[in-house]
């Protein structure tokens, strides 16, 4: 193989602005995306466990329409589709203020809330049935009993899988480039374009995401460590990922 | 997302592969698969795209598979065929390097840092970048585009000029043409901008063509060449002859009726200049 490597290029001129920038907005993107994915997953969560089937089914409906139809399509789908149905003047608002950057957030934040929904779902089913039923002789309503009790229990029982979802949404993100967002993927192809340099290019993307997935991965092993409530799950203690 | 994970391969492929095993030429690569392998794209009309037959057509294509492959063929004393994978701004010069295609014949602007990664034929194709509006709308050119939302492709050298001459322009980059035409039509973009021969490819492709137009003074010289592997100047010299000879025997400009005349898909004359240019290419034998 007849190629040069130069690895200078990603550090001469304007790429290592360019990949900052970038890993910036995937940032900024990931971190909007999973607040929106967490509070609709254990929204939709939540009501998936319960007893009442006008509130079972319309969450059942959500998780199973978003997370079986690609990705990509609902990037297309916030970008392309939703704003022709918003007000003429609202759509050129709109367009002003980077419209694809929160069509991104949409997209990744409603795909991996279904999917969220669903590792709660199983955090709150492998909680005894009996929890739930002291929760009520208590004395609280069913929703405090949720509230209170259940999810935040099913919440620590579910870090694992969580963090495996919050890996996923992060690499992800990379799909809001096919709308025009300029995240780190972006950049690096952005680099290549200036530099004819794809390796070198691909190369700092690959370690960027992989020292972004790895630093979220301890994070989230340290809130495992340091949410665990003693006695009641014990693997959050001796784990030490 | 297909194409990124064949990147990635790539990747792989490339660290794994090793320096001592001396590299084949392409030559004796295409003689031993008896195929020409030419890396092009899906959806820039008229070089090359998928009509409504179904086919994988165009300018590019066609200059390949009547001027080049006829050449390679008489070298090797064998029938080439021609076969076509896909590629993409991001993706050809990998392509290329991991010996996955052996030619680029698309769209792809001859530069200057371009070069310090593959080699380029001589120009087959002269355009510059021009701008894709609604009609009536108020930008006309490089000179009016301050302030607003122009769609471009990612990896095009287009977006690279406005981001440096305007700055204050904003610049959205979409991955492909229908996707950045579908912007420019739901107004999340107000123009487009792109090689002007590009533009018109796209406007008479559009559902209502009368809609549109391609406005603006070139601001970029884009010399479209064929790209190859560094260093391998046997087959350099081959696509260089086969395309030296296409223009000196008349064939070039069959070819280019046949797509750009005015009953071609693009209707788009040569100029003078560009006519002149191309025969001052063409050294003797």
């Amino acid at each position: 193989m007849n190629y040069q490597f130069h690895w200078n290029v990603l550090w001469t001129g304007q790429t290592g602005g360019w990949l900052l920038q970038g890993l910036l907005t995937t940032l900024h993107l990931s971190i909007l995306g999973w607040l929106l994915a967490v509070m609709l997953g254990i929204t939709s969560g939540a009501l998936r466990t319960t007893a009442i089937s006008l509130l079972r089914w319309p969450a059942g409906v959500y998780v199973e329409f978003f997370r079986n139809v690609p990705l990509l399509v609902w990037m297309f789908f916030w970008y392309f589709g939703v704003p022709p149905l918003l007000p003429q003047g609202l759509q050129e608002w709109l367009f002003e203020h980077g419209v694809e950057f929160w069509a991104g957030v949409f997209a990744l934040g409603v795909y991996h809330g279904a999917r969220f929904s669903e590792v709660i779902r199983a955090g709150i089913q492998s909680i005894p049935k009996t929890q739930f039923e002291a929760a009520l002789s208590t004395g609280l309503t069913v929703l405090q009993a949720y509230r209170m009790i259940i999810v935040p229990i099913a919440l620590r029982l579910i870090v694992p899988p969580a963090t495996n979802e919050t890996l996923n949404l992060l690499k992800n993100s990379s799909v809001a480039l096919t709308i025009g967002v300029a995240e780190l993927t972006f950049q690096t192809r952005q680099i290549e374009t200036y530099t004819a340099k794809a390796f070198e290019a691909l190369a700092a993307g690959t370690i960027i995401y992989l020292v972004l997935c790895l630093t979220i991965a301890r994070l989230m092993a340290r809130v495992e460590r340091r949410v665990a409530i003693p006695g009641l799950i014990a693997r959050g203690n001796t784990d030490t990922a | 997302m297909k194409r990124y994970r064949c990147l990635w391969l790539i990747v792989i492929f490339h660290f794994a592969s090793s320096d001592f095993i001396r590299a084949e030429t392409t030559l004796e690569k295409v003689d031993k698969n008896g195929a020409l392998i030419i890396g092009t794209r899906t959806g820039s009309p008229p070089f090359a795209y998928v009509n409504k037959n179904n086919d994988w057509v165009g300018f590019s294509i066609d200059l390949v598979e009547k001027a080049i492959v006829p050449v390679i063929s008489k070298k090797l004393n064998k029938q080439i065929k021609l076969e076509k994978k896909e590629s993409a701004p991001q993706t050809r010069i990998p392509l290329l390097t991991s010996n996955a295609v052996d030619l680029i014949a698309e769209t792809m602007t001859d530069t200057q840092s371009r070069r310090d990664s593959v080699d380029f034929s001589l120009t087959f194709f002269a355009t510059g970048a021009q701008f894709l509006v609604k009609k009536g709308a108020q930008i006309k050119g490089i000179q009016t585009i301050a302030g607003k939302r122009i769609a471009a492709q990612q990896g095009s050298t287009n977006a690279k000029i406005i981001r440096e001459r305007v700055p204050s322009a904003k610049l959205i980059e979409f991955p492909d043409q229908p996707a950045a035409f579908q912007a420019l039509a739901q107004g999340q973009v107000q123009a487009y901008t792109n090689d002007g021969i590009q533009l018109a490819g796209l406007r008479a492709k559009a559902p209502k063509p009368d809609e549109w137009v391609v406005v603006g003074e070139f601001f970029s010289y884009e010399p479209y060449g064929m790209a190859m592997r560094k260093n391998d100047s046997d087959f350099r010299q081959v696509v260089n002859v086969g395309l030296m000879d296409a223009i000196a025997s008349g064939l070039y400009f069959e070819i280019y009726d046949k797509w750009f005349g005015p009953k071609g898909e693009v209707p788009y004359p040569l100029s003078p200049e560009t006519k002149r240019f191309l025969q001052m290419q063409v050294v003797p034998k």
